[in-house]
């Protein structure tokens, strides 16, 4: 069969200014189910931080509670300078054991097709049974596990190359 | 959804040395191919109440009518099935008529309009169709060769009906002279794939008058669609 899909093209540098609405709408979390936030920044093969990229989150477990929201379970942010971002992510309890709290889309400039991966907590008790990082193979499973940090935050970064590239997922 | 491979040739290369910036931000790894049920049978849901009255109408956005050629672009967003996709956020982005993007970082010698920033978004109706109205870009020169410059183009943001249906892809214009010289359209291998981001000049979509009409239809990933609403 030959694929007629539509095909990918970067971002390019200029999109702030457009993508803008949806950080202004996604910043302020406005739900009573308890928050956590994910903290990382994003580096190229050099290990010189991405300025320019950009990283959203589809949270299905999180969306229900989230109802107040325009468009729940859902952050869309830049990154800085220093190639930092930051999700907070709505905790859900009936959330699947050992699913991902947030599925994240990164985009850059010099990327010429969007990228998929997800975040896992180290904390989850049921990480070792997770459907989705047994199908990663093990040496690589790290680069999709927040660690837990002194101030109760969560630390993930994206590394687009290198000995600890992310994993990047195709969807079947 | 069902979410077949992509046949080789079809995405653009993510390490594209013409294209310099690729080459320390394309991954080097193939991407996994993985099971995720939530990735390709949900989606976030877009209210209607985020179209604000001019999100479809760029040339109505400022105090009076911005410079340049004032055109609608339209097409239907599809998936593999050749089923519409529909009640789909889709955002479109681009630099005025002169080449310029309204954008702190862009640093191009061309005038920015004040009637025109180059940004909409919009739901696709129940045949999976959008529709606006904007300024035919220009196209503009960027510092990734000497004499490097971008084929006038249109960026498309779509979320699809599920997740991992999510595309960023450039709508281009037909017979657009730079084409054999932008290694960003030139990444794609595949040059039916590459082509099909070019948009047809339509006469039926052309409004008397007022504007002329560009057909750009999108096929995103995916087979199998659960009818929505059961």
């Amino acid at each position: 069969m030959t694929s007629k899909i539509t095909t990918s093209q970067t971002i390019g540098p200029f999109p702030h200014e457009a993508w803008r609405w949806a950080v202004e709408l996604t910043a302020k979390v406005d739900s009573a189910a308890p928050q956590i936030t994910v903290k990382g920044c994003i580096f190229d093969g050099n290990g010189e931080a991405i300025n320019d990229a950009w990283a959203e989150t589809w949270m299905p477990d999180s969306a229900p509670l989230e109802s107040a929201h325009a468009i729940p379970g859902y952050r869309r942010v830049p990154s800085g300078d220093d190639g930092g971002f930051a999700f907070q992510i709505t905790r859900s309890e009936h959330a699947g054991k050992g699913d991902p709290v947030a599925y994240v889309t990164v985009f850059a400039r010099g990327l010429v097709k969007h990228q998929f991966t997800a975040i896992f907590l180290e904390d989850d008790p049921a990480l070792a049974e997770s459907a989705i990082l047994n199908q990663v193979p093990a040496a690589r499973r790290e680069t999709l596990i927040a660690r837990k940090q002194a101030d109760g935050s969560y630390a993930w970064n994206i590394n687009m190359q290198g000995a600890a590239e992310t994993v990047f997922f195709d969807y079947i | 959804m069902q979410f077949d491979a992509v046949e080789p040739g079809v995405y653009p290369e993510l390490i594209y040395p013409t294209y310099k910036s690729t080459v320390s931000r394309g991954p080097t790894q193939a991407p996994l191919r993985i099971r995720a049920e939530a990735a390709t049978n949900t989606n976030l849901f877009a209210s209607p109440k985020l179209i604000l009255p001019h999100d479809m109408d760029l040339t109505a956005q400022g105090k009076s009518a911005p410079l340049g050629e004032k055109i609608v672009v339209t097409g239907r967003v599809l998936d593999e099935d050749g089923k519409p996709v529909r009640n789909s956020l889709l955002e479109v982005w681009q630099c005025n008529a002169a080449g310029r993007y309204w954008h702190k970082r862009d640093q191009h010698d061309a005038p920015l309009d004040p009637n025109f920033t180059g940004f909409g978004k919009m739901l696709t109706d129940d045949n999976g169709r959008y529709r606006f109205v904007t300024i035919k870009p220009g196209p503009y020169p960027w510092g990734n060769h000497h004499k490097a410059w971008r084929p006038a183009h249109i960026h498309f943001s779509m979320f699809g009906n599920v997740y991992a249906q999510r595309l960023v892809t450039q709508m281009y214009f037909p017979n657009d002279p730079l084409f054999d010289f932008d290694p960003i359209f030139q990444s794609v291998p595949d040059v039916a794939a590459r082509e099909r981001l070019i948009s047809r000049f339509s006469l039926e979509e052309t409004v008397d008058d007022k504007m002329l009409g560009y057909e750009f239809d999108i096929v995103l990933r995916g087979r199998n669609a659960t009818p929505m609403g059961i």
